[in-house]
């Protein structure tokens, strides 16, 4: 349960500053300094995407780069693992120097673009400018001192380096300790000791650094009476109020309010309470009257069914259980009615297939048998022309004289009836055969 | 050195503002985050329910790239924990030739609780609890309550 403890957050700053020697006489032409900033130790807005964080430090890529099996590590983290064993840290694949890549492009995108806590100034940047922002524009950042081209090697915050060097070393006026120039005006504000001021109020020395505690203990310190919220208004200096609070009007009736304040707040809770309570009750009635007739009438109603659902999900009163459990019963009997509709449906989609699945194939074979009947018909009719046309031949003086007055004539006569005893034939054949 | 600080201790924040349920962590020496103290409760449905047992979790200088080190520091009767005052314990993510550098504390710490609710038999260092476990169940199961009874509570 531990809360991590300050030790642990890094005390040092997350960069490093470049001071490079000044060699004095040669006026450079600003005061940057140069910061090199450590992207794992920086605070990162929000949580980043997992995707952009190296599985082995647990930070946000830093130079990222791509393995011979995909994998994305920081390039130090894999260089890393790799002088441990040549093995990819994710599959276990083997691995080797050689196959890395640096990253696609895309990735350094999006770790760019990832929002950070500048480390000085505290704004929002996007991570890839924080060298650059240090550099040029952080004010909280620190640049040369203006001193150095005399040789001064310290650093000064930039909204500090407007003005001269400060950096030499000066008597405090009242603790006669040395302070630097530039810190004076914060050791004789907050830290000095010595440096006593008269109290405006009390005309009580007290030290520079410990006015504001004072102002706690001053006599004279003015300040509002105890039951100025409940309408006293007397304002005078600390010493004069306890002889206030011994003739204040509102000596009793303060502290009556007070617990009259307390009361009410909590009427105020219990008022609220209730009223929720009532609109589950109003909205329960009112579902109960429609249900009643729609009973009779009408089929349910889904709004109804809604707010019963409503209603049931809320905190319950004892004192209508029974609307409760007549509630609960209907929800009950109107999910069951659903599963079995849904069920029915289902069950329909199902028959309705199988009975498709299964007269497809008689179909089927209800078509094949009718073509095979079909050419076995003509087989026949074919057969029986061709023994008609010899009979025919046989008998073609059979016919007598009649035929000769008219051939074609009587030729027509014999055919006709034959073809139609045909079709009848074939009947015969089939069931025959 | 400094990469392997700065992962170690964005796990520890990560698992102290997140405690798993049962597993409660703290440093043995405020200014080392090397040496981790690990309070875990005994998981329910398992004998070693409602003893309370301490382990010392030891980071090495090169994590992740090395595993960490688990010892018991409360004596268990498990098969995979040896009964003595070292209590090493055996388990499959921390071997060396198992660990990866991507896996993480909290996920040996998960895996040391689900040891406790399932025993390895067949990667025992405790050869007598082992035995048990496999040949005799209830037997174990009463063992190990009576040694989590006297020396985890």
């Amino acid at each position: 349960m531990d809360r991590p403890h300050t030790h642990l957050s890094d005390p040092s700053p997350p960069f490093q500053i470049h001071l490079p020697p000044v060699s004095p006489g040669t006026a450079l032409p600003n005061l940057n300094l140069k910061h090199s900033v450590d992207s794992r130790a920086l605070t990162y807005d929000g949580t980043v995407d997992e995707n952009l964080v190296c599985p082995i430090c647990r930070c946000p890529f830093v130079n990222p780069v791509l393995t011979g099996c995909d994998h994305v590590f920081c390039r130090s983290c894999i260089l890393g693992s790799l002088s441990h064993r040549s093995l990819c840290p994710i599959d276990r694949l083997p691995l080797s120097d050689d196959t890395i890549t640096k990253a696609p492009k895309m990735v350094f995108n999006q770790l760019d673009s990832l929002s950070v806590e500048c480390p000085c100034c505290k704004a929002r940047i996007s991570r890839s400018t924080v060298e650059n922002h240090l550099e040029k524009y952080c004010l909280d950042a620190f640049v040369r001192c203006p001193g150095y081209i005399e040789g001064c090697p310290q650093m000064v915050k930039r909204v500090d380096s407007e003005r001269e060097c400060l950096h030499f070393l000066v008597d405090c006026p009242d603790c006669s300790e040395e302070v630097e120039q530039i810190e004076m005006k914060d050791h004789r504000e907050n830290h000095c000791t010595e440096r006593l001021m008269q109290c405006e109020r009390c005309d009580l020395e007290i030290m520079r650094c410990e006015e504001k505690q004072h102002e706690e203990s001053c006599p004279e310190f003015i300040r509002i009476c105890k039951w100025a919220e409940y309408g006293c208004q007397y304002k005078a200096v600390s010493r004069k109020h306890i002889l206030h609070l011994e003739s204040c009007q509102f000596k009793l009736i303060g502290p009556l309010a007070a617990s009259l304040k307390g009361e009410i707040s909590q009427l105020e809770d219990k008022v609220l309470d209730l009223k929720v309570q009532n609109e589950l009750q109003s909205r329960r009635i009112k579902f109960l009257e429609t249900g009643s007739r729609t009973s009779s009438d009408r089929p349910m109603d889904l709004t109804d069914l809604s707010l019963a659902n409503l209603s049931v999900s809320g905190p319950t009163d004892p004192s209508d259980s029974g609307n409760d459990y007549l509630l609960s019963l209907l929800e009950a009997q109107q999910t069951r009615i659903n599963q079995l509709t849904a069920e029915l449906s289902d069950f329909q989609g199902k028959n309705t297939m199988m009975l498709f699945n299964e007269t497809l194939p008689i179909k089927n074979e209800l078509a094949e048998l009718r073509s095979t009947q079909q050419v076995t018909c003509m087989h026949v009719r074919w057969l029986l022309r061709l023994r008609l046309q010899e009979n025919q031949r046989r008998f073609g003086v059979g016919p007598g004289p009649g035929s000769s007055s008219g051939p074609d004539g009587g030729g027509f006569g014999n055919d006709l009836p034959l073809s139609r005893r045909l079709s009848d034939s074939t009947r015969d054949v089939t069931t025959k055969l | 050195m400094a990469s392997s600080q700065k992962r170690i201790t964005k796990e520890y924040a990560e698992v102290t503002a997140n405690p798993p349920a049962g597993i409660h962590v703290s440093l043995v020496d405020e200014s080392n985050v090397h040496n981790w103290n690990v309070i875990l409760d005994g998981p329910e449905g398992s004998p070693y329910a409602g003893g309370k047992f301490t382990l010392l979790l030891v980071l090495p200088s090169d994590y992740p790239f090395k595993p960490p080190k688990i010892n018991f520091k409360t004596r268990i009767w498990h098969p995979n924990v040896t009964f003595d005052e070292h209590g090493s314990m055996c388990i499959g993510i921390l071997k060396p030739e198992a660990w990866k550098p991507s896996s993480k504390i909290l996920s040996v710490l998960t895996a040391t609780q689900n040891l406790l609710v399932e025993p390895v038999p067949d990667d025992a260092v405790e050869s007598s609890a082992a035995e048990k476990f496999k040949n005799d169940r209830p037997a174990f199961d009463k063992e190990a309550r009576e040694y989590t009874k006297k020396y985890a509570k």
